[in-house]
């Protein structure tokens, strides 16, 4: 099916569940509700029209700077390899406490990428079975990939300098 | 110390703990695994990466498109053209630019070299950690070859950086051409010697057929792709079902497996690396002639001799060193076929020179936990050939 096709397809499917589908650079896009996420993913996967069986990946993006609301977004890219078409879902999170349901049930592949949002992004994740830090250390405070996150401060874990005190170096928050 | 000493009478439970990492030769990086182990049986084994986070993706966000090529190089160090190509053809998409045919032949001759280059370092160190220490050292001296024509085309021998938004960084020469040309022919008889050593081999067979085994529905859900995904069954190639690069004027097979274990992993990686050689040989066959950049200068840089002569190209060539390419507002993500799998980065532009948020689809990534699935029942020995055979490079597993 072409790009199109999809959109069409799954309007007539999940029409009420998704807040908008559209064609973006010839890629099929869905807006979608994090609470609508789990319904429209396993109709997405069992419908023998669109068949999304493969998760290829799930990204996390920080809008802050765009002033966009809400400020952040899940990404969830699927591919059909029986009927060769994509779609990639787009969820919308907001700013405060940003919590995008699991689809691990439906997709294992899912497990790492979703640890990967609740640590570079922070985001939560419910039903997740095991919700941890994939790549930064279990003690690591912040989430990096936020747009607020600052580059290349680094506070110090420990110092030779007996004068040396923390609150000199830590990174100030920037103001939106 | 005594065994009562030790708590050793005291236990609970009757399994073992196993730790393997982070700097085991096996792992191939930085790649640690705890494995719950009964006897000789792995119960479950838990890996843990991260060791070797370099923070590529947030250091992207404060780089220059162009400035972003050299590190997509250091994701998946064993095919840097791959990642190139993934994230200048994402970056053309949004540009909405055509690539001279000169130009893609080029990239698919440099992609096809450097599969081959992968799939002779994953058999090399796939083959010693399951014993086999000559294999190693034949694959090696080809991948050498290919380090060569490397470093003459690009100036580099491993981070080439050759594919460039709007091109590739410069024209090959007749010489290097006909140096790629007495590579092909040299292949073939080559591989047959590395087949000759394993494929056919009792020791290879009893270590490596069964082991590590996934059905096609286990394969797809656990999101593993490209060659492991291939194995299991699934005829899905991106070279072939979505053509970029001008990948469908090229004649090739897609081999595909059956039983999805270590052995039919190694058979398609070994028949890819001919399918490989095929492209290549019919690419030197029908290099087109013509420019090898798109011919708008606010992409590519201007001819270097126009210099001197045209202020337009000193304004445009000053623009682009300084300012770089203004890709316009959009997000978008084009697959491509790496060695190990679909790679692909997905890119938000905001409209300017530096890219809003760039993630790198990391077939390795995606494949470790379905990897340690496979792990789970085998022998702590299998366990090595199963790591071997889906081929992680950490580099792109921890960016």
């Amino acid at each position: 099916m072409t790009s199109e096709e999809v959109i069409e397809k799954i309007q007539s499917m999940v029409g009420d569940d998704i807040q908008k589908g559209e064609t973006h650079l010839g890629d099929a896009v869905v807006f979608v509700a994090p609470d609508a996420l789990q319904k429209v993913a396993k109709a997405l996967k069992e419908d023998a029209d669109l068949r999304f069986e493969y998760l290829s990946d799930i990204r996390g993006v920080d809008y802050l700077d765009q002033d966009r609301e809400p400020r952040f977004e899940a990404v969830y890219e699927l591919h059909s390899f029986e009927h060769n078409h994509s779609v990639r879902v787009r969820v919308g999170l907001e700013e405060e406490n940003p919590s995008v349901p699991t689809v691990s049930d439906l997709w294992k592949g899912a497990l790492y990428p979703e640890r990967e949002l609740f640590d570079m992004f922070g985001f939560d994740v419910p039903g997740h079975p095991d919700l941890r830090r994939i790549i930064m250390p279990d003690e690591w405070e912040g989430n990096p990939l936020r747009r607020d996150y600052p580059l290349t401060i680094e506070d110090v874990a420990f110092s030779h300098n007996r004068e040396y005190k923390s609150e000199l170096v830590k990174p100030k928050p920037p103001t939106r | 110390m005594s065994v009562t000493e030790q708590g050793l009478l005291e236990r609970e439970k009757d399994t073992m703990t196993l730790n393997m990492g982070p700097s085991h030769p096996s792992t191939h990086g930085v790649f640690r695994i705890i494995m719950e182990m009964d006897g000789e049986v792995v119960l479950s084994a838990q890996p843990e990466i991260g060791f070797l986070h370099t923070g590529i993706e947030k250091t992207s966000e404060n780089k220059r498109y162009v400035h972003v090529i050299p590190m997509t190089d250091r994701l998946d160090y064993l095919a840097p053209p791959m990642n190139n190509l993934a994230f200048c053809l994402t970056t053309e998409k949004l540009l909405g630019c055509e690539i001279p045919d000169r130009a893609q032949t080029l990239r698919v001759i440099m992609c096809e070299l450097a599969r081959i280059g992968s799939h002779l370092v994953w058999l090399a160190t796939h083959a010693l950690d399951i014993g086999a220490m000559t294999v190693f050292l034949y694959c090696w001296r080809e991948r050498e070859m290919i380090l060569d024509l490397n470093e003459e085309i690009s100036g580099v021998r491993m981070m080439t950086s050759y594919i460039r938004v709007g091109g590739v960084m410069k024209d090959a020469t007749p010489e290097w051409l006909e140096k790629v040309q007495k590579f092909v022919n040299y292949l073939p008889a080559k591989i047959d010697e590395y087949e000759l050593l394993l494929t056919n081999n009792p020791i290879w067979l009893d270590r490596t057929q069964g082991v590590g085994a996934m059905t096609r529905e286990e394969a797809i859900n656990w999101s593993l792709s490209g060659p492991a995904l291939r194995a299991s069954g699934v005829d899905f190639d991106f070279r072939k079902k979505r053509p970029y690069s001008g990948y469908d004027n090229f004649e090739f097979d897609v081999p595909v497996g059956k039983n999805g274990d270590v052995y039919d992993r190694y058979l398609l990686r070994v028949e890819e690396m001919r399918q490989s050689r095929r492209i290549v040989e019919q690419a030197l066959k029908n290099l087109p002639g013509g420019p090898c950049n798109v011919e708008d200068n606010k992409i590519s840089l201007p001819k270097r001799d126009t210099l001197h002569t045209s202020m337009e190209a000193l304004i445009h060539h000053f623009k682009l060193v300084s300012e770089g390419v203004n890709v316009p507002k959009g997000e978008t993500y084009v697959p491509v076929e790496g060695p190990r799998g679909e790679v692909g980065f997905y890119i938000v532009s905001d409209g300017t020179s530096v890219p809003y948020r760039v993630k790198l689809r990391a077939p390795s990534f995606m494949a470790i936990p379905g990897m340690c699935k496979m792990m789970d029942g085998s022998f702590v020995a299998d366990v090595v050939a199963i790591i071997g055979s889906i081929d992680i490079v950490m580099g792109e597993v921890d960016r």
